[in-house]
Formats: C-alpha cells, structure tokens, sequence
C-alpha cells in the first residue's frame, strides 16, 4: 500500500523532471542540478537515521571524502572522471567503515559526536595539508563533466533516480525492515536472530557509497572542490534538514527536502540575506507542526485509507 | 516605382513609430552583476559602490542610450553559492559582465566559469595572485578575467616601499615578526614580505601564520613579545577586530603594521572600542585623499547614500562599473571577446589611481598596472577615532602616532 | 616565565569555556536536552552588550546587564517555543525526540545567527570590559578584565553550587538530574524544574558571552564554533556531570593553550579533537560521567 502510493507520487514527479530540459532555461536546470546531487545526500543520509536508527552529524565527512579522493587523483594524476570517482566512492566507504566499525558501539549522541568530530578533523587535515589539498581555497580539477545545462542535469537526474530506486527498494526489502527493527530497538532485534551490527555496517556502507560518489560528481560539476561545498558542517546540517523536513523513513521525502531547500534559498535571493533566516524559520515551523514531513503527511494518509 | 517610394516611405515610417517609442523608453538596460558577501562590511560595500557608479551613469545618460542595472547576488562567502550565483547572472540574467567577490577562495572558484561561460569578470577586492597567473598560463581560456585589485606580491611591496619611510627612516626600526593568517592569499604576500622586509633593512625575527578561525590571540602575542621585534607586520583579512582588541588590552608594546582589511572599513573603530587608536594599515584610496580628483568627491557621496566611509573595496567596485561601460561604449557591443578587447585598452583615472591592465605576456596578466602614476596603496593610521593617511609623504594628512603603551626603539 | 605565561592565559580561558559549558551541561542532565542554539545565544548576549553600552551609550553595566538579560529571555523562548513542544508532542516518537530537539534548537540557533548578521552584520563585535589596564604578576603582563573574566565565572560557577546544594529548589533540580521520575513521585512538578533549569541556562550562557565579548570579541560566525566547543567540553566531562565539565573545560583550555604557544597557532583545535575521538572510543561515558 505504501509502496504503490509512494510511486503513484514519484513516477509522475520524475517523469516531469524528465521532460523538464524541453521547458525551461539553463539556470533553472543548474539548480537542480544541485538539487539532484543533495537529494542523493539526503537518501542516504536518511537510510542510515531513518532505517537503522543511527544518526550520522557528519553527512559531510563521507561526501568529503569520497569528493576529496576524486578531486586528487584528477588533479594530481589525470585520471579520467569514472576512475576518480569509483576509487573516489571506494575511499568513502573505506573510510566510513573505519569510522562506523568501533563508533557503531556507541549508543545514543555519542555515535552523533564521532561523525561530527569526524567533520572537524577533515576539515582541520585539508586546511593544515594546503600546500596539497588547496586548503580553503579549494582545489580546481582539469575536467568538468560538462559545461551543457542540459548534459549535466541529466547527469544529475539520472544518478539521483537510480539511488533513489536502489534506496528506495533496499528500504522496502526484508533487509531494511530488518534495519528499521534494530533502529528502533535493538536488543529485540538481536534476540529474534538478526545480526544487528552487521545489517548496520551494511547500511553505513551503503550510505557512504552514494554520499562520496555523489559528492565526486558535484565536485566534477563545479570543477572546484572546497571545504565550503563538499566538506563543511553547514553542508551537512543543509542535508540533515532536507531529511527531516521532507519526511523521515521516506528516502523520497528526503529528495523532496533536498529539492526544496535548493530551490526554496534560490526563490528567496530578492531578500538577500534574509534567506537563510526564512528557510530556517520555514523548516522549523515544518519540524514542529508537520513533524512527518512533506511525506510523512502523506503518506501517512495513504496508510489510513 | 511610385508604388515602390510608398512602400518605402511606409517602412521607414513604421520603422521610426518602432524607434520612437523605443527611444522614449529607453532600451534594455545594461545588466551588470555584482556578487559579494552582503552581510559583511567589506562586503557589502561592493555592491555599494557599483550601485554609485550606476548613478551616475544612468544620470549622464547611460551608456549608448542604455542604463546600466546593477544586479545583486549574496555569495555568503562560499565557493559554491558563488558559482551558483554567476551561473544565474550569466544564464538567467543575462548580465553582460560581473563585478565579483574579495574573497579570493570564491574568485578563484568562478575564474574558471567566466572561461566556460565566455563572461567578462572582474574582482575588485581579492588578492591571490593565482587570478592573474591563471589568465597569464592559459590566455585563451581565462581572458575573461581582469583583477581590479592588487595582487598580493603587489600590496607586499607596497607596505616594504611605506616602511622603508615609516619604519626604517622615521621610526629607527631594525627587526620585525610578520604574522599572518592562514588563507589563499597571504601565502604570496608572506613569500614577498620575507624577501622585501630585508630588503628594506628590517630583519626578519619569525614568521606566524594563525589560523583564521582564531578567537584567542594571547598565546600569539605573548610569543611575539618574547621575540623582542620592533614592530609586526600583519597580513589580516578574515580577522582584524579580534587581534586588534586582545592587542590594545594587552598592551602588546609593538605597534602593528601591515595590511589589515577590516581596518579599512569605517565601523572598524566602533567595533573595537577605539582599541584600533596606532593601527597602520595598508589602503589604495582613502577618503581624506586626494588620490585622484574622483576620490574625494567619491567618498563624500558614499558617505552621503550609505551613511559610512567606504571600505577598500568600494573605491575598486565603483572604477570597475565606469571601466566596463566605457568598455562596452568602445566596444559598441556588449559582446564578450569584443567588451574584453576593449577593456585590455583601459587607460582610465578613477578614484583609486591611473588604471591600465597588463598585457598577457605579463605575470601579473589582466592586473593593473602598479607603481608611481598609477596605482601606488597608501598606508592610514587609525587616530582619535579617524584614518589618517600618513605615507606617502605628499599625500599625508597627518603623521605617525601610537598609544602610551607602544615603546618604540630609542 | 614562559610557563607562567601559559598557566596564566590558560586560566582564563579555561574559565571561560568552563561557564559556557556548565548551564549546558546541567540542562543535558536535568532534562536529556543538547540545546545546539548555545552558541547563538552566547553571540545574541554579547551583540546587545556590546550595542547597549557602546550604541545605546548605557555604559559597560546596563549593557552587561542587558546582554544577561537578552540571554534569559531566548533561553526562555527557546524551550517554550522549540524544546517543550516537541517533547510534548504526539506525533513525535520517543526514541526520535532526541533528533528532533537537535535539528530544531539547530534551525532556532542559525536564525538568531542570521538575524545578528542582518541587523549588526557578522563583524566581530567588542564589548567594552568593565575595567581596562594591566597589572604585572610575577612578571607576566597580564590584563585586569583578563582576571576579571576568570574571577566573574568562577563567582558565577560558585553562585551555582550555592544554589544547587543550599536551596529547595536546587536540591530539586539535583534529584532531578539523578532521577526525574522518583522525584514526581515526591510531589515535585518536573516542569516547574525544567524552567528553572532554563533560567538558570539562560543567565550563564549570557554572562559566559557577555564576558567572551569583552574578552575575546563575537562574530555572528563564531556561533557554530561556540556551540561546538560547548559540546566537545561537555562531551569530554561526561555528558551530564558539571564537575566533569569543569575539568574538561581546564584539559581543553590548557591543552589549546600549550599547542598555540608550543607547536603552532594554526592547529590550535586539532589535539583537543585528538582527544576527543579517543576519550569517546575508549571511555565514551567521559571523564566523570556516568552510566
């Protein structure tokens, strides 16, 4: 039921964003552009919180990893972009793993506090290694994937797709109703027989997969990798808000959040600094009056009928 | 052949009934984009000084019958929002040129963009000198870009050419600690600063380099102290208020000198509770200065419109808006390769010196032309609550004081 | 005398982080809540100190007072609007409220950020300290409001102890922090404790920033930081223990300290999180917490 209702409300959306390029200017497709590769964030931000039940701060440390790897192999070595970023993917899950492993242990904020601290350390390690990483000036790659609107947002859209289908069908399979029981309590999770931690590894895994893989085709987009784009706190704060706002225990809701606060910050560019303040106010009023989400709402009603 | 006159006639009349009103109403506005970070003082006071420009411009007529609109983008001081911000200034917008940023990270970050999307650019506030390396080692791609500031190698040697006065000849000074911040563009400056400073007889005792992030200076004052210099030399940007306070209410006895960007802006002294009293800091234009004929007249308009003195970089942004429509005039296009060719042929005076750009066989590609009769930096001393200018010696409005706390050799 | 002079800037430092950290500590204790505005409202205290006396021209006192006050005022609003709503709410599952309450006090704090960048801009601001000069101790040149810094959050740290072991309603709050239910049990009103715990929050936090503003100077910017530093020292004590958090607060201060003085000014931050990620892998419950 929620299934069929949860597709009844994509497949119309992204057949739409499909047909997009046909309506609508450069601009806007560079938006989403954006907007697609934070919707990746976002899903796999909310299948480590929303399905596992582990709340990850630092969305950032395995996007800026996996942005980094890429980033220094095409700048260094010239390696063409899909090398850098499988290995660039690769590095993040590497390197959520040695995080995850003995921070899965942890209970409660403390998990919170390593991804966070995580965070800090990657962004302390870029800016002290800046004769090699470029440090807060960021770093320019010799390639781009494209300098086509178009070509890009269908780079973009279709990674985002993909992910969300793999994610998506993950959450809904017997592996993510498995997760879904651990997160919520654990202990009885492991008395009926599963293997928590091993189902909680898998899912940082696969978190961390699509978030470096995603965050070394932003990077290819701009050309540039920065702290500010791909590393900073903020980032990964923009990615936290996107998945609850759009709807926790979604994945699409979380594309939906990531979509709109994209969207919402460059619609309210007339006020300038005001911006950020508005969005916040906006996802605080969501977080506190709708605290399902844009979906949740929906398809908790779904659930109803 | 009669039939033929009427038809003619009544395509020229219908032409000028097209024409007419399209003259009273003047034709599509010029659109110039201007991205900075509005929500701080430097920042703002970008967008500032371009909307001045366009005043003034507009109220003489415009440029080709066309006004000039200034079109303002928020970058929040990040790479990112930068290049989404030129993006729609060049897709959506359609602004034939963009004034952008004094952050050289966000600079840096768009340079390649204006290749990519064929955008003339200009930065009236970043110093790294990668801008104008990058248009020197790929011409053909980066030409787009012009760097409306110095580079930093630039303002190093102008601070050493004010020391050589201030310091060496005035103060008897012979060791000194440079003490910069951790950022793009003081790493050429700290290069230059270790090899002018000799140069000009000032030893060089240590160099600090703190992190941006810094809030606590004590540890770093106290370690300069022990080292006994005559004097510090700042490379400052994202801090200036902090260090500036925690070093008047230490007492740090070592007057500072340098470059030290949140100096220039006119809150700075208010920010600080006059803790700022004896800062010299390094400056092109300043208000009390005679520069050029445009500077004075300048400053005392932005005070008028926005209330405060205006920070370095509004002098730079307010040339730059002049520069691209007299570009645009002489290129009778607002054709990219045709507005670039013809800013490559400024000679322009505005209110921050004689401004050419230097040919792409230069280093310093694209940056302007720096020495005596074009662009030569002051350097200003915060006196009783107003930035005196104090070198060099023919455009000085006062002379070199510190507080009671500052011992000074002999 | 170089160590002297790093035992001396540590001190006050130390303090200084140790009176931020308190009110955030208790609060986690009494309530379960991390209030991630911190450091926003440390910045909103320090920005209406800083415009009361120098704008306003009250003079060092009223401002000071007026930051305090301001801080009090969006402690209050901060759990009336944000915490207490969604704890009491019930479309909110309990196991989520934790992350509910952080995203939330998160939003709060970036929009107080905003709205000081918007209407005092993110310049770093000074408050005017009550007392300028210097003395000498032993040699070291050390400023008045430095020591005065350290003497007003150890008053303020004192006043705290005072009223949690001398009074009713500290003993309360005490219980409470042990356990919330047994004391409903008593007949105590868990939300009168809460709001208790708010105001008393409030108070330090403003004293903390006014006291950061005229020490260190604020920027709209350092919110984040302030925030994070809170965290980190409260992390490190135990969450929930305020005696582990003045430890903290000294092992952080000093170790900051040593490293700007004796390694380097720019990696300043990266030993504490050195530590950090040990103390949290090997003794997650920090130094004096309890599990």
């Amino acid at each position: 039921m929620l299934q069929s209702r949860s597709l009844r409300f994509a497949l119309p959306v992204l057949l739409a964003m499909a047909l997009l390029p046909l309506g609508v200017g450069g601009y806007i497709l560079g938006l989403l552009t954006i907007g697609c590769y934070y919707a990746v964030f976002a899903m796999s931000w909310d299948l480590l919180f929303g399905f596992a039940g582990e709340v990850n701060f630092g969305p950032t440390f395995l996007i800026g990893v996996g942005a980094y790897t890429a980033a220094l192999l095409n700048h260094y070595w010239l390696w063409p972009i899909p090398a850098c970023l499988a290995v660039g993917s690769l590095a993040a899950v590497i390197g959520g793993l040695v995080l995850a492993v003995p921070a899965l242990r942890l209970t409660g904020p403390y998990f919170g506090l390593v991804t966070l601290v995580a965070v800090l350390m990657l962004q302390n390690l870029l800016v002290l290694f800046a004769g090699i990483t470029g440090g807060e000036i960021g770093l320019d790659l010799p390639d781009v994937l494209s300098i086509d609107e178009t070509t890009n947002y269908y780079y973009a859209f279709g990674f985002m797709t993909v992910t969300g289908a793999i994610l998506f069908g993950l959450s809904r399979s017997p592996v993510g109703l498995i997760l879904q029981a651990s997160g919520q309590d654990a202990v009885e999770a492991a008395a009926l027989g599963f293997n928590v931690t091993k189902h909680k590894i898998a899912a940082f895994c696969i978190s961390a997969f699509f978030s470096g893989l995603a965050g070394g085709m932003l990077v290819f987009y701009f050309s540039t990798a920065s702290v500010g784009t791909v590393v900073d706190i903020a980032v990964g704060v923009n990615v936290i808000i996107a998945a609850v706002l759009g709807g926790r225990r979604t994945i699409i809701g979380a594309a939906v959040g990531a979509i709109f606060l994209v969207a919402a910050g460059e619609l309210l560019r007339p006020i300038g600094q005001l911006a950020t303040f508005v969005v916040s106010a906006f996802a605080l009023v969501v977080i506190l009056f709708f605290p399902g989400g844009f979906l949740g709402r929906l398809l908790q009603d779904g659930g109803r009928e | 052949m009669r039939l033929m006159r009427t038809s003619a006639l009544t395509g020229a009349a219908f032409g000028l009934a097209l024409a007419i009103p399209g003259l009273a109403l003047a034709a599509d506005p010029i659109k110039i984009g201007v991205i900075a970070e509005t929500s701080a003082i430097s920042g703002v006071a970008i967008p500032n000084g371009a909307k001045l420009a366009a005043e003034e411009i507009n109220a003489a007529g415009g440029v080709n019958g066309r006004m000039i609109e200034i079109v303002e983008y928020d970058d929040h001081n990040s790479a990112a929002d930068g290049v989404r911000a030129f993006q729609r200034a060049a897709q959506q917008d359609k602004v034939v040129a963009v004034i952008a940023s004094y952050v050289s990270e966000v600079v840096l970050a768009l340079e390649p963009w204006a290749g990519r999307l064929k955008m003339p650019m200009i930065t009236p506030g970043a110093a790294s000198n990668d801008i104008t390396k990058r248009v020197h080692d790929d011409y053909d791609h980066m030409k787009y870009v012009f760097h409306g500031y110095l580079a930093s190698t630039q303002i190093a040697d102008a601070v050493c050419e004010g020391g050589k006065e201030l310091l060496i000849k005035q103060l008897k000074m012979k060791t000194a600690v440079v003490m910069s911040e951790d950022a793009a563009w003081t790493i050429p400056l700290d290069e230059e600063y270790l090899k002018c400073l000799p140069a000009i007889g000032l030893k060089v005792l240590d160099h600090i380099r703190l992190s941006p992030d810094t809030t606590d200076f004590t540890p770093i004052f106290n370690k300069i102290e022990g080292l006994k210099p005559d004097v510090i030399i700042t490379g400052i940007s994202h801090v200036g208020v902090q260090p500036t306070v925690q070093w008047q209410q230490q007492q740090v006895p070592i007057p500072m000198y340098g470059v030290s960007s949140q100096a220039t802006s006119s809150t700075f002294w208010k920010d600080t509770n006059g803790a700022a009293e004896g800062v010299i800091y390094n400056m092109v234009s300043a208000a009390d200065v005679a520069v050029t004929p445009k500077t004075i007249p300048f400053a005392a308009a932005f005070q008028k419109k926005f209330g405060n003195v205006p920070g370095y970089a509004a002098y730079t942004s307010y040339d730059d808006v002049y520069m691209w429509a007299n570009a645009i005039k002489a290129a009778g296009s607002t054709d990219p390769d045709k507005i670039v060719e013809a800013m490559e042929k400024t000679d322009y005076v505005g209110t921050i010196g004689r401004i050419q750009f230097l040919p792409k066989t230069d280093t310093f590609a694209h940056g302007m032309k720096i020495g005596p009769g074009y662009i030569a930096g002051l350097m200003v001393q915060w006196q009783k609550g107003n930035p005196i200018t104090i070198w060099p010696t023919e455009a000085a409005t006062g002379k070199a004081t510190f507080p009671a706390f500052i011992k000074l050799p002999n | 005398m170089r160590p002297l002079q790093i035992l001396i800037d540590g001190f006050a430092i130390s303090s200084l982080y140790a009176l931020g950290a308190t009110g955030f500590t208790l609060m986690f204790g009494v309530s379960g809540v991390l209030n991630l505005s911190h450091g926003a409202i440390m910045v909103v205290a320090a920005v209406i100190a800083w415009y009361v006396a120098g704008d306003l021209a009250a003079g060092p006192y009223w401002g000071a007072l007026a930051g305090v006050a301001t801080a009090l005022a969006f402690a209050f609003i901060t759990y009336r609007v944000i915490v207490r709503p969604i704890q009491n709410s019930p479309s909110i599952p309990r196991e989520e409220k934790e992350i509910f309450v952080l995203t939330g006090t998160l939003l709060w704090g970036i929009m107080l950020q905003e709205a000081i960048a918007y209407l005092f801009t993110n310049n770093p601001k000074t408050v005017r300290p009550l007392i300028t000069g210097v003395v000498e101790i032993l040699g070291v040149r050390t400023p008045i409001n430095e020591i005065l810094t350290a003497a007003l959050s150890w008053i303020a740290i004192g006043l705290l102890w005072l009223l949690v072991n001398r009074t009713r309603a500290g003993k309360a709050l005490l219980a409470a922090s042990i356990n919330p239910r047994g004391l409903t049990l008593l007949g105590f009103e868990l939300s009168r404790i809460y709001w208790l715990v708010w105001a008393i929050y409030g108070v330090l936090a403003g004293i903390a920033g006014v006291l950061l503003g005229a020490f260190l100077g604020v920027s709209s910017d350092n919110a984040g930081t302030l925030t994070a530093s809170a965290f980190s020292i409260v992390v490190l004590g135990g969450l929930g223990s305020v005696s582990g958090s003045l430890i903290a607060a000294y092992v952080v201060g000093y170790l900051e300290t040593l490293t700007a003085y004796t390694v380097a000014p720019s990696i300043r931050t990266l030993p504490v999180l050195l530590l950090l990620v040990a103390v949290v892998y090997v003794r997650p419950q920090g130094l004096l917490g309890r599990r």
